[in-house]
């Protein structure tokens, strides 16, 4: 899991004249548009660092996956407007993933990604790898700096590092305010070379799952490369309301396949998966091959948000729509109410609702018999699904004068299998079971 | 006022600024749990970004 989004840059603010209180507003929000994460605006009256840190749990039902992570986010202010952020985040995943294949009437026994063991899946249950289990630590760093009167430049660099994957990326951005600095125009680009070095090599796509020890059809460490570039304008338009409007450009190429996920190959008629005795006990005991996506993806995405204060309420509402080469197209909405309950206290419900639409390749299983497509997945996130977060943070000051809080989410995804792609006795299984997750979180800012 | 022009009718004074600036009024008011949520949904789902870059740099299960 995980995402170089931690690059993070701080906005200025100086308490010597309006203007630069102005000037920090509209480099705060126009931080956004390129890089990922930026920090609020603070009020700076000297140098010196501050701290956001949070512990985060994420756990999905039915023994899939576990994720506890820390982060620690620290900036460094200086008098001139510069600022410096260094993040670090540590995840410890454990768990099991669905693996690709349909549930079947009968057990199913598949080799483990490694080669080395097999593992069985009980009849009319949901094939899950248990197999995994990870540390991953990413790092982030970036600086951020006033070029003349209205420009703003920030600069970063992020890298991380778990057992099967290693990720290294640069980015940058430029923004220029207009309009008294009510208007911000931004651009920003970022690249990344990403490595993968998967347990028991890397499967070629479309390949038989074969039995224990036999990596016949394993190749090396595959690599990815990505390029975002996003154009952004935010705008000021009372004193109580500010909108932002961006669109990303988003080229992956390389290896895009997730090498852990496999399809059944079943039988035309009965939709069953096909039996195999080719490995007695020590392999599969039907037929699956692994999937195969395209080596290049190209995505577009619109995105907006508004945030409008009303009488100490703040209502954040934002809207994404992405749709991509692969024929995936998705709609986001995101709703926030932060809602204070005395001089230090607040609460925040949040609800984000999501839909996609299955990707051109994506396949519930493949036909006996049949040729081969070119790309095929079942992989249930490339899938047709909805998906619901609903959650309540709640935060309050310490006697101290820094900021906690704490927040309980739970996640909902329900997908479907188009039905032209169920045959036989899939019609009557549960092939796509709910993900249902619960997102916990306590969060910790210092030192400012 | 000489400046005003166009769509300088959107907007604001510098001196309105103070709702504005305000660390709750920020796009991104809690850069941390931002980051936390793209990391859970880039994992999950097959979008990313948007509100800024599109992230990745995990071998997500």
């Amino acid at each position: 899991m995980a995402a170089d989004v931690a690059v993070t840059k701080g906005s200025m603010m100086s308490n010597h004249s309006k203007l630069s209180i102005t000037g920090a507003l509209a480099a705060a929000t126009c931080t956004l548009l390129g890089s990922g994460l930026p920090e609020p605006v603070q009020a700076q009256e000297e140098s010196g660092w501050d701290f956001n840190s949070a512990l985060l749990y994420y756990g999905e039902d039915g023994d899939r996956v576990q994720d506890l992570s820390l982060n620690v986010l620290a900036r460094r202010t200086f008098l001139d407007d510069k600022f410096l952020s260094l993040g670090l985040t540590v995840d410890a995943l454990t768990g099991a993933s669905p693996n690709g294949a349909l549930p079947q009437s009968n057990a199913q026994t598949f080799t483990r990604p490694s080669g080395e063991k097999t593992y069985t899946t009980p009849a009319d249950e949901l094939p899950l790898d248990d197999t995994f289990q990870d540390t991953r630590v990413a790092i982030t760093a970036s600086w951020q700096q006033p070029l003349g009167r209205l420009f703003q430049l920030s600069v970063g660099a992020s890298a991380s590092a778990e057992y099967d994957y290693t990720h290294a990326g640069l980015n940058a951005k430029l923004a220029r305010d207009f309009n008294q600095r009510n208007t911000t125009v931004s651009a920003g680009v970022a690249v990344a070379h990403d490595t993968l070095d998967p347990v028991g090599r890397t499967p070629i796509g479309l390949a038989p799952m074969l039995g224990e020890e036999d990596l016949s059809n394993r190749i090396g460490d595959q690599t990815k490369d990505v390029l975002d570039v996003v154009f952004g304008v935010t705008q000021v338009f009372t004193k109580n309301l500010l909108m932002q409007f961006n669109y990303s450009y988003s080229d992956a190429s390389g290896y895009l396949n997730d090498p852990y996920k496999i399809l059944s190959i079943v039988d035309g008629v009965s939709g069953d998966a096909i039996p195999t005795n080719e490995f007695g006990n020590d392999g599969p005991s039907q037929l699956n091959v692994y999937e195969s996506r395209p080596d290049e993806r190209v995505k577009h995405s619109f995105f907006t948000q508004a945030k409008y204060y009303m009488g100490g309420k703040v209502l954040d509402v934002s809207y994404r729509y992405m749709t991509d080469d692969w024929e995936i197209d998705s709609h986001t909405v995101d709703l926030r109410y932060r809602w204070p309950i005395s001089d230090k206290r607040y609460v925040e419900p949040h609800i984000r609702f999501y839909t996609q639409s299955e990707a051109e390749f994506y396949r519930a299983s493949l036909i006996d018999g049949q040729a081969l497509p070119e790309y095929a997945s079942a992989d249930y996130r490339l899938g047709n699904f909805d998906a619901i977060t609903a959650g309540l943070k709640y935060g309050w000051k310490t006697g101290g004068g820094n900021d906690m809080s704490v927040r309980l989410e739970f996640y909902q995804q329900s997908g479907s299998i188009p039905s032209g792609q169920l045959i036989g006795n899939q019609l009557s299984r549960d092939n796509y079971p709910d993900l249902n997750a619960v997102i916990l979180q306590y969060s910790y800012r210092f030192g400012r | 006022m000489g400046t005003i022009s166009g769509c300088s009718s959107m907007g604001v004074e510098p001196w309105e600024r103070d709702v504005l600036a305000k660390e709750e009024m920020q796009l991104t008011s809690d850069p941390v749990e931002a980051a936390l949520d793209d990391h859970i949904y880039f994992s999950k789902e097959a979008s990313s970004g948007g509100r800024g870059f599109g992230g990745g740099g995990c071998g997500c299960n």
